[in-house]
């Protein structure tokens, strides 16, 4: 599903993390780790193709990120890849129930607003789909983000710090929606973090700053 | 979901802010709606009284002391003429219409103009329902604007006072008769009192028998070389009649070369062409008046200005928003479109209500100024013109969404979504 060959990541020509080769299969899910600053966003970034690799290859369900330019990318990224920001990024403008149907009206796909609504069900915050995001608390807020970085059934969900906000109750639960909802479409999880707390969930890792 | 309601909900969410661009649009449009307003009805006022005089015939002086007095009815005319040079000329050939006026008394400072009805009916006015125009001597046909300021209707009597200012003698012994009223005009009309010639000769006639001393009962501003001689006219025809002046109008283009020299030259009279003397006026008075274009259009360029600052700060403000759209693969055009939905909204809406603000002005302005006599204004009528606000409205609002619509492509979503 996912293939890295040779990267080297980072911006303004500056690589900053290197990945000699990395695969994931269909739902395989992935941690990266590593102390502040080792790259963890930059990498992150470069497989949610929101920054082009320096060098190397990036390939995502056999499509090529080198091949892909400005709104083309932009495109494939908006019907394939699932992210979650660190700062969550709601639109304060729009009601919870709208940020779901935003992302599905951006990817130019059909709004589906039974989805949404039973996504939310599903992420127990069906009741908060006409408020406005900033009224949520944080971990409500994380669970909107996640309905949004699934809503339309991406090969791939990219979480920056998705859990490290959050108290261990919601960091389980949190975790445990994500796994549930990656399986149910088959999609891989790509988790940059810290957080300790969510280790034992995944199998594979690369760590920043020291060997895969 | 679609850019409409999308639109709707970022105006709503940022009310204030929507609030006070469309306020400054707004505004802006509502300034050239008045001064468009302002313009055009002053220049209309202007040619509505001048509407088919082609020349005006009064006593020897200035011409265009002769052209205020007699067709804008501000100065002191120049003199008479006598009814009988008056009625020779009005059967010349080459004249459709003659029409005399005589002056010389107001009531509570509105001109009371001797005339006969084809003074009204040249500048188009109707008789309100219950009127008629007078058949005899001390019968009154009031402007609109003198009757409602009077609150004189059919029925009602008056009294002159002499000469053309308030504060003149009293001519409390010749009671006038309103007879009828006229319904508004838009030109001098709606500020004078009509009657016939003859209530205005009987009045002075009356008059100079019981002063004497009193020697120039029509012209008694008049000019004063000629007085003399008029004094002598007087005293050898004890009815001998006058008018102030006459209004002519052509039969035919050639009459504009012959006739006023012909009465210059050949006349104790004055011919005076109002077109000329207008245009002498404005170009006495062009420096001025291209002053004040200038500034308006100055005013204009910084209202749109203003209208594209804050459009564009409004719309520079969702790049970040926008950016997170293009990170959830919104395609060029479909933000594109959100900007452009956005800003015309904006615009539509704040054209609509500076269109709505100008008219309440020029109306609030109209009823404020109401009580000069000079100025008659409205806002309630619309101009061609201003049906160009919309599109050119529209134009700057595409503009203002255009720069920040074209920067969104520039935007580096890493920078702006991931690292900040």
């Amino acid at each position: 599903m996912l293939e890295i060959q040779n990267l080297k990541a980072g911006y303004d020509k500056k690589v900053i993390v290197e990945v000699p080769q990395f695969n994931l299969l269909p739902g395989e899910h992935c941690l990266i780790l590593g102390a502040s600053g080792s790259g963890k966003t930059t990498l992150l970034s470069t497989v949610s193709g929101l920054l082009s690799p320096i060098a190397g290859d990036i390939v995502l369900d056999s499509n090529n990120y080198n091949d892909l330019y400005g709104a083309a990318m932009d495109e494939f990224r908006g019907r394939h890849i699932g992210i979650i920001y660190q700062t969550l990024h709601m639109v304060s403008a729009l009601t919870v129930l709208d940020n779901l149907l935003l992302a599905q009206y951006a990817a130019g796909l059909p709004q589906d607003k039974k989805k949404a609504v039973h996504l939310l069900e599903h992420l127990g915050i069906a009741d908060k789909k006409a408020d406005k995001p900033e009224t949520l608390s944080q971990g409500q807020q994380q669970r909107v983000a996640i309905a949004r970085a699934t809503i339309n059934n991406p090969k791939i969900i990219v979480g920056d710090e998705p859990t490290s906000a959050l108290d261990d109750n919601a960091c389980e639960t949190v975790m445990g929606l994500l796994l549930q909802l990656a399986s149910s479409s088959n999609a891989c999880l790509v988790i940059a973090t810290h957080d300790q707390r969510i280790k034992r969930h995944f199998h594979k890792q690369i760590t920043l700053g020291g060997a895969q | 979901m679609n850019c409409v309601n999308l639109s709707f909900a970022y105006l709503r969410h940022k009310a204030l802010s929507t609030a006070l661009t469309m306020a400054t649009f707004a505004a802006g449009v509502a300034m050239i709606v008045v001064l468009l307003l302002v313009n055009s009805q002053l220049q209309n006022e202007f040619f509505n009284n001048l509407k088919g005089i082609d020349l005006v015939v009064g006593g020897k002086g200035s011409p265009m002391q002769l052209i205020l007095s007699s067709v804008f009815h501000l100065d002191i005319p120049t003199g008479n003429i006598p009814l009988e040079e008056a009625e020779k000329l009005s059967k010349h050939p080459m004249i459709k219409e003659a029409i005399p006026l005589a002056l010389g008394d107001n009531y509570q400072g509105f001109r009371i103009v001797g005339s006969t009805p084809a003074y009204p009916t040249h500048y188009q006015a109707k008789l309100k329902i219950g009127g008629r125009y007078w058949g005899k001597a001390m019968e009154a046909v009031l402007g609109s604007e003198v009757a409602e300021k009077s609150r004189l209707k059919p029925g009602d009597t008056f009294s002159g006072s002499h000469g053309l200012n308030v504060g003149g003698e009293l001519h409390s012994e010749f009671p006038y008769t309103v007879v009828g009223v006229l319904e508004p005009t838009g030109s001098i009309l709606d500020r004078l009192v009509l009657t016939g010639l003859e209530s205005v000769w009987y009045i002075h006639e009356h008059h100079h028998h019981d002063h004497d001393e009193d020697e120039g009962e029509l012209h008694h501003e008049g000019d004063h070389d000629h007085h003399d001689e008029d004094h002598e006219d007087e005293d050898n025809h004890e009815h001998k009649r006058e008018v102030t002046s006459l209004l002519l109008s052509y039969n035919s283009p050639l009459a504009a070369v012959s006739l006023p020299r012909m009465i210059n030259s050949m006349t104790s009279m004055q011919a005076a062409s109002p077109a000329f003397e207008v245009a002498r006026l404005t170009a006495f008075m062009g420096t001025g008046t291209e002053t004040l274009t200038y500034f308006a259009w100055f005013l204009i360029i910084l209202a749109g200005f203003g209208i594209f600052a804050g459009l564009y700060n409004a719309m520079n403000e969702r790049r970040y928003d926008l950016a997170l759209m293009r990170s959830f693969g919104a395609r060029p055009g479909k933000l594109f479109a959100l900007m452009m939905s956005e800003s015309l909204i904006v615009s539509l809406i704040s054209v609509a209500a500076g269109l709505a603000i100008g008219h309440l002005l020029v109306e609030a302005f109209a009823i404020w100024i109401n009580n000069s006599k000079h100025i008659h204004m409205t806002g309630r009528i619309f101009l061609s013109t201003e049906t160009w606000l919309i599109p050119m409205s529209l134009v700057v609002g595409a503009l203002a969404a255009l720069l920040p619509a074209i920067r969104v492509y520039r935007i580096d979503i890493f920078k702006t979504l991931v690292q900040r």
